[in-house]
């Protein structure tokens, strides 16, 4: 039998890592999209006229470490279970982007967001499956 | 939104489920072949690729929209990758994951149209 990963080398460890900077990295690169958005009309569409600001330097190191978590997670865990459990950047970012950069939360978001919560709740039991076996 | 924008969200879209499964696939064989082989280099090379052009593409939406209203339709990209998954890399499908995997991609479809 496979001895289980603990410690730094924990999967689901990589996988809360993954999650955090991911969220992080994405309200920086609002910040940085927001700081750069006048700059030419007719590339913005590209996105490189983003990297004209800091706010997206510190976003591309989070997107590198989110990356490298990731892979980390890749090699042990199906990309079936792990990618849902991931998702749950998806309520984590519109609430960063509530607390931390004024965007609002109506209520038919916050019944998204809540639906991507009971989701989870849902793939939590494979989840839990799969942990007994590796 | 407009044609366009709808387009470059497709084509993010696109890549970012691509780029998901191709790095699965190149950490995978990084399990059984190391880090040098070709069978590991080629699809992490192709995994990077994809993932920068649907971060690119993502970045030049942000500068036009809320990043609460861009952010979620990526949230489609959780049924595609599992039943991607479950055909392509051959995973274990399982009635609870097609379930929650459905209620997740529901839930950012209520979030990006809100």
């Amino acid at each position: 039998m496979q001895n289980k990963p603990t410690g730094f080398a924990n999967p689901w460890l990589h996988l809360a890592l993954s999650i955090a900077f991911v969220t992080i990295y994405e309200l920086l690169l609002k910040l940085g999209a927001v700081q750069t958005a006048h700059l030419s009309q007719r590339w913005s569409w590209t996105g490189l006229t983003g990297l004209a600001s800091l706010y997206t330097w510190v976003a591309i190191v989070f997107v590198i470490l989110s990356l490298v978590t990731w892979l980390h997670v890749l090699r042990s865990i199906p990309l079936s279970v792990a990618f849902p459990i991931s998702q749950v950047v998806h309520a984590l970012i519109p609430l960063g982007s509530w607390l931390f950069l004024g965007e609002s939360i109506t209520t038919f978001r916050g019944c998204g967001i809540a639906l991507v919560l009971l989701g989870l709740a849902v793939v939590a039991k494979p989840v839990a499956r799969f942990e007994e076996r590796l | 939104m407009t044609t366009i924008s709808f387009v470059i969200v497709l084509i993010a879209l696109i890549g970012h489920v691509g780029g998901e499964l191709v790095l699965k696939k190149a950490m995978d064989a990084s399990n059984v072949v190391g880090f040098r082989s070709r069978k590991f280099v080629a699809p992490f090379g192709a995994g990077i690729l994809l993932m920068t052009v649907q971060f690119f593409l993502g970045l030049g939406l942000l500068q036009r929209y809320d990043l609460s209203f861009i952010y979620p339709f990526q949230g489609l990209s959780v049924i595609l990758i599992i039943f991607a998954a479950a055909i392509l890399l051959r995973e274990k499908l399982t009635l609870q994951l097609t379930i929650g995997g459905a209620l997740i991609s529901a839930g950012i479809i209520l979030v990006s149209i809100s």
